[in-house]
């Protein structure tokens, strides 16, 4: 039957080295769809509670969507695992052709679970799973294990993911490497990779993706061509990607500025896209199929750092490796991100770290290793940092290995003061003091310092959501956006979308293409249902897992220390103010007062509690 | 899509080449060869250059054995799936869909005399 999917899951056990070809069960579509929706229920149903994130037990798990190698635009895959960085639900998600690449080989999703005695790599090309040693790439960084493997295998066209020296280190916000310049960057699905001994996964499909209607298909696909052509947003990004945010945030003051003391950066245009399209950018670049094309690429021509390709640096590097860490040449931003790309390592976390441990110094918290001058604006620590980290170099190398929130604990000194995360993942570069419902988004991620799982920012200062007037700074009302939100992104993330695409494309067209390709009918509502559900399992996995609800809550500097800059000056998000906003969205949510999901919530939503934790 | 009722960009007619980490991008498509290798080397004589210089191939009398697939200098003859019968590019009766469905309009169609100059 033509409808999308490949009712085919690869299941891999490394330590046992089998593997088995799973059906994709018709409850799992139906109830969850894909992607994201497929990764909550699994790791619910299959990981014991207070499983060790760095065990064999932990899944590993690559998820294209059923529109992930089609024509609609704006596809991507995800991968999700519990994170050793949070010890919570991760899902993290990477554009680029190897989700593409991982239908055609036949599969609806590739599970990992085990551990490789030696290292290894997976060779998959379509019904052929081979597991390959891996010792000889094991210590070569994300892109030299990609070249690697392609001279190897002969083939340049095989798409592989990598992890680098940080995965196999298990930095605990490690990176898989989703050629080229595409990472599933957040909370360290590296470390699981590397706790595995699995260094690589090469991908070769020559299937087809079909479709059930391929007439309507088209049409449906073409009116979600139209529907990007026409949003001032998408067009936005296809002249400067994400960079153009940079300036907006400093404008608003959510511009994170060492180490998010501040909201805005006087130097900030450097590092925004007039600073990059000068010294970086040469032409544009987009994931397999994808008419936005946000994504520039260049290369540092000139300069210290000279002699190397880069991508657009993103907004979230830009400002996590930049303004947060007070630096403005862009060139040598450009040399941090990549330096953290071939390492395999979170530029986000690895931005707060470092300004983390630049305030550190400063206040007298930490020592600076020898002949480092670790303060803000400095390059070299920066760098120094970076290599210390990623090699677990020196004590303080290994110590900020941990990530912020950990980190902060062994330093003790009220150093927890000045960590920026939630739940332990170290925050998005969008200071929330002066929106208090990006705030509570925060508060409430499933997976720690987020800013994917709902993004109020521009309706807050718009003054608007759903045709009712918003406060940016009031607390009222935003628990239901957030909800609403939330569950709407959690929905599409089962297709597997890139959140750019939402920016044009509307509910309806997202539905008439799943609709179309797979055969299946579904209700106007069914992204926030289904969302919903995920929202549901996923609290209920974390709540398995030993998820503190004490954690739904802000980092202390937006609570206690009023902005010191910016149009929000002088604002904070005070204590009162985030219990109002958590008791509302538990309400909404239907939780009870200690966040866990009443009886009545998961029936509404089929969600057998006690099946599923069979 | 059109030809083999599904995706998979591995069975298209035009190829991007990526190059570089992605710094370099290429549309490969045939180039209806003067000396066209993938003719020289069919056992069957299935394909043959038609009236308008353009190198098509009979599926009729193609067996399926990917010679030409083989040979040709730049890989843009793909096989079939099914029936392993060897397609490529034949500018679509004259209207090439790629053409029509690039949105930056990088795409046209000339005709190239034999110095590689461009006629009108
Ligand atoms: S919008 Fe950008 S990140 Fe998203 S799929 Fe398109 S090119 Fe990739
Ligand atoms: S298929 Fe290859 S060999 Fe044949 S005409 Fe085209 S480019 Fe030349
Ligand atoms: S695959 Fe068909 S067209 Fe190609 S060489 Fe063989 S017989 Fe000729």
């Amino acid at each position: 039957m033509n409808e999308a999917y490949t009712n085919n899951l690869l299941m891999i056990d490394l330590s046992n080295n089998t593997h088995e070809i799973l059906p994709t069960s018709k409850p799992l579509t139906a109830d969850f769809i894909g992607g994201k929706g497929f990764g909550a229920k699994l790791l619910f149903d299959n990981l014991a509670p207070d499983t060790d994130p760095l065990g064999p037990d932990n899944l590993l798990m690559f998820f294209p969507g059923p529109l992930t190698g089609t024509m609609a635009p704006a596809m991507r895959g995800c991968v999700v695992t519990k994170s050793p960085l949070t010890g919570i639900f991760l899902d993290s998600y990477f554009g680029g052709s190897l989700a593409a690449e991982i239908k055609y080989a036949g599969y609806d999703g590739i599970i990992v679970k085990g551990r490789a005695k030696q290292p290894v790599y997976l060779w998959i090309s379509d019904n052929r799973v081979e597991i390959c040693d891996a010792g000889h790439l094991w210590g070569a960084d994300t892109l030299e294990a990609n070249r690697l493997i392609k001279n190897e295998l002969d083939d340049d066209s095989i798409k592989i993911a990598t992890i680098g020296q940080a995965g196999e280190n298990k930095i605990l916000y490690s990176l898989i490497c989703c050629e080229y310049n595409r990472q599933a960057g957040r909370g360290g699905a590296g470390a699981v990779m590397g706790s595995k001994n699995l260094k690589a996964i090469a991908v070769k499909g020559s299937k087809l993706v079909n479709i059930h209607d391929p007439g309507e298909f088209k049409k449906a696909c073409q009116d979600a061509v139209l529907e990007l052509e026409q949003s001032p947003d998408v067009e936005a990004l296809r002249v400067a990607g994400t960079a153009s945010a940079i300036e907006y945030a400093n404008e608003t003051g959510l511009l994170p500025h060492k180490n998010y003391q501040y909201g805005t950066f006087a130097r900030a245009s450097k590092i925004a896209d007039k600073g990059q399209s000068k010294h970086l950018w040469l032409g544009s670049n987009a994931c397999m199929g994808c008419p936005i094309r946000c994504s520039k690429i260049g290369a540092v021509r000139t300069g210290k750092y000279k002699g190397f390709v880069t991508d657009i640096i993103e907004y979230e590097s830009a400002a996590l490796l930049g303004s947060n860490l007070d630096i403005s040449d862009i060139r040598a931003v450009a040399h941090l991100v990549k330096l953290c790309d071939l390492y395999g390592m979170d530029s986000m976390s690895t931005g707060t770290i470092i300004g983390f441990a630049m305030e550190a110094c400063e206040k007298g918290l930490i020592e600076a290793p020898g002949g480092i001058d670790l303060k803000f604006g400095s390059i070299e620590a920066a760098e120094y940092l970076i290599h210390a980290i990623a090699n677990l170099k020196d004590p303080l190398g290994k110590l900020l290995s941990k990530g912020v929130k950990q980190a902060a604990r062994v330093i003790g000194n009220h150093a927890e003061d000045i960590a920026v995360h939630t739940k332990g993942l170290e925050s998005p570069a969008w200071g929330p003091r002066g929106v208090s419902g990006m705030a509570l988004a925060l508060m409430t991620t499933d997976r720690g310092g987020c800013h994917q799982r709902g993004f109020p920012v521009s309706y807050e200062l718009g003054g608007e959501w759903n045709g009712t007037p918003l406060d940016p700074l009031s607390p009222e009302g935003k628990a239901q956006m957030v909800v609403a939100l939330q569950n709407y992104s959690a929905g599409t993330d089962t297709v597997v979308k890139c959140d750019f695409g939402t920016f044009g494309i509307s509910e309806k067209t997202y539905i008439r293409m799943l609709s179309a390709a797979t055969g299946r009918v579904y209700s106007s509502d069914i992204f926030y249902i289904t969302g919903e559900r995920i929202w549901n399992v996923v609290r209920l996995f974390n709540l398995s897992q030993g998820l503190d609800i004490s954690e739904d809550m802000l980092p202390r500097r937006f609570v206690e220390e009023p902005l010191p800059d910016g149009p929000a000056k002088g604002h904070r998000i005070s204590k009162k103010d985030m219990a109002y906003m958590k008791k509302e969205y538990y309400k909404k949510r239907g939780w009870d007062e200690n966040g866990v999901p009443l009886e009545t919530t998961l029936k509404r939503l089929r969600i057998d509690y006690a099946r599923s934790n069979q | 899509m059109d030809l083999f009722g599904g995706y998979n960009p591995r069975l298209s007619r035009l190829v991007i080449l990526n190059k570089k980490e992605n710094l370099y991008h290429f549309p490969v498509v045939c180039n209806q060869c003067e000396n066209a290798y993938c003719m020289n080397v069919c056992p069957t004589k299935a394909i043959k250059r038609n009236a308008d210089g353009i190198v098509v191939i009979d599926p009729e009398k193609c067996i399926a054995c990917g010679l030409c697939a083989d040979y040709c200098p730049i890989k843009v003859v793909c096989l079939d799936p099914e029936t392993g019968k060897a397609f490529k590019c034949e500018l679509c009766q004259g209207k090439p869909l790629c053409i029509e469905a690039c949105p930056t309009k990088a795409l046209e169609l000339v005709r190239m005399d034999n110095k590689g100059k461009i006629n009108e």
